[in-house]
């Protein structure tokens, strides 16, 4: 409960700040949003699998928006532009896709 | 499970690296620190609660995602904007080059009626030849039309591109300007562009462009010339090109003879190697008119 109301605090306060994303940092924003959706579906399954760990949860959400942000980077001097974020959006969708599909039989025994 | 991987030591990933991904998308930390608290003997949090380093990362989340959401929400009317503020550039432009060219053609107007003020008599006249033979003034007379257009476009986006209609090419019409020039024309204007001594016909892309203006079809080839030019140029090699071509893929080419033609004068003609040769050959001006030009394609006189 008290996560649900956090993630909505922090959905209002992003609304309600409304801060300007500086233009060397734009590229990056849609990638971290993918990490950042793996990391929550990652959490509440392991939450509902009954080892939820807070470090852990911590650590893969960091963690997972930093590696994303450095493979566009790496891409962007590469000169291969979008094609290794199109890596990272594969893998990422695969994982959010099976943690939602483990949620959904938690949820639902379906 | 994770209690193979804790006593293995560190987490091997498999050849398949796909495979394992796809079977068991939960980060494997998760397992390892469960067995981790079941080793220690510590109860996992029960609920939803979460703890403080937790809850800060969570309400970093709902940041991220509203500053995602407010920013793609920011971009899309920019994009908009952008597309209708260059069409809206687009349209002012052309407006302007309008503009601008009939004011050109006012001013030539007038310098031309300045300049016959100023010469009088015989030398305005011999100026006037000149422009009329080199395309730089306006000229009447009668004359050939040459008209070509494309093959009707039945079947399109389906057939694929490449089996589309048969088309005119700038081919097409540079043989029927040569080959007009050849019959005799004093004159030829393409769908109203005069050509001169340095037009271009050429092609960009699908674009057919006379002088770098675009032309579209139907194609109009309006040539003043002599009497018998029509004979001359249906027994020209274009001509029978043309006809043959039309026949077999559905081209329209057609010649008739038409009467009090008027084409209008080329935009003004830079010449940027060639100089006027010095006074003796301007002092005499007299017998011959078209001879000096040297740009004039068709030194025949008659037919203005």
């Amino acid at each position: 409960m008290i996560a649900v109301l956090a993630l909505l605090a922090g959905v209002l306060l992003g609304l309600w700040l409304d801060p300007t994303v500086p233009a060397a940092l734009q590229p990056y924003l849609p990638i971290a949003v993918v990490a950042a959706l793996d990391a929550v579906f990652g959490g509440v399954r392991a939450k509902l699998d009954r080892i939820f760990d807070d470090k852990q949860f911590v650590v893969s959400f960091i963690s997972n928006v930093l590696v994303a942000a450095l493979i566009v980077y790496l891409g962007d001097q590469l000169g291969v532009g979008g094609q290794l974020s199109t890596g990272v959006v594969v893998v990422l969708g695969v994982r959010i896709f099976g943690n939602v599909a483990a949620i959904r039989r938690h949820l639902f025994r379906a | 499970m994770s209690d193979d991987q804790s006593r293995r030591g560190p987490r091997a990933f498999t050849p398949d690296f796909l495979t394992e991904l796809f079977r068991n998308p939960l980060d494997p930390g998760y397992a390892d620190a469960a067995a981790r608290r079941a080793e220690t003997g510590r109860p996992a949090r029960s609920g939803w609660s979460v703890g403080p380093v937790g809850l800060v990362v969570i309400v970093l989340l709902g940041f991220l995602f509203a500053v995602a959401y407010r920013q793609t929400m920011a971009e899309e009317p920019g994009r908009a904007q952008a597309r209708s503020g260059l069409v809206a550039q687009i349209k002012q432009r052309q407006g302007e080059t309008d503009a601008l060219s009939t004011r050109a053609e006012e001013l030539r107007e007038e310098v031309n009626r300045q300049r016959e003020a100023a010469l009088g008599g015989s030398r305005a006249a011999r100026l006037r030849e000149l422009e009329a033979s080199t395309g730089l003034g306006r000229v009447r007379g009668d004359g050939v039309v040459v008209e070509l257009a494309d093959a009707p476009g039945g079947q399109d986006a389906l057939g694929g591109a490449d089996a589309g209609p048969a088309q005119v090419i700038y081919l097409d019409l540079q043989s029927v300007a040569n080959d007009l020039w050849g019959a005799g024309a004093e004159a030829i204007a393409i769908n109203g562009q005069r050509l001169t001594s340095t037009s271009t016909i050429r092609s960009a892309g699908q674009a057919i462009l006379v002088d770098f203006r675009p032309v579209t079809g139907p194609y109009e080839v309006s040539a003043i010339g002599p009497g018998g030019m029509r004979e001359r140029y249906e027994a020209s090699g274009s001509a029978l090109t043309m006809r043959q071509v039309a026949k077999v893929t559905g081209l329209s080419f057609a010649v008739r003879d038409a009467d009090d033609l008027t084409l209008p004068a080329a935009p003004e003609l830079r010449l940027r190697y060639a100089e006027p040769a010095v006074s003796p050959s301007v002092s005499s001006s007299g017998g011959d008119e078209s001879s000096g030009s040297g740009t004039s394609p068709s030194p025949s006189g008659g037919g203005r």
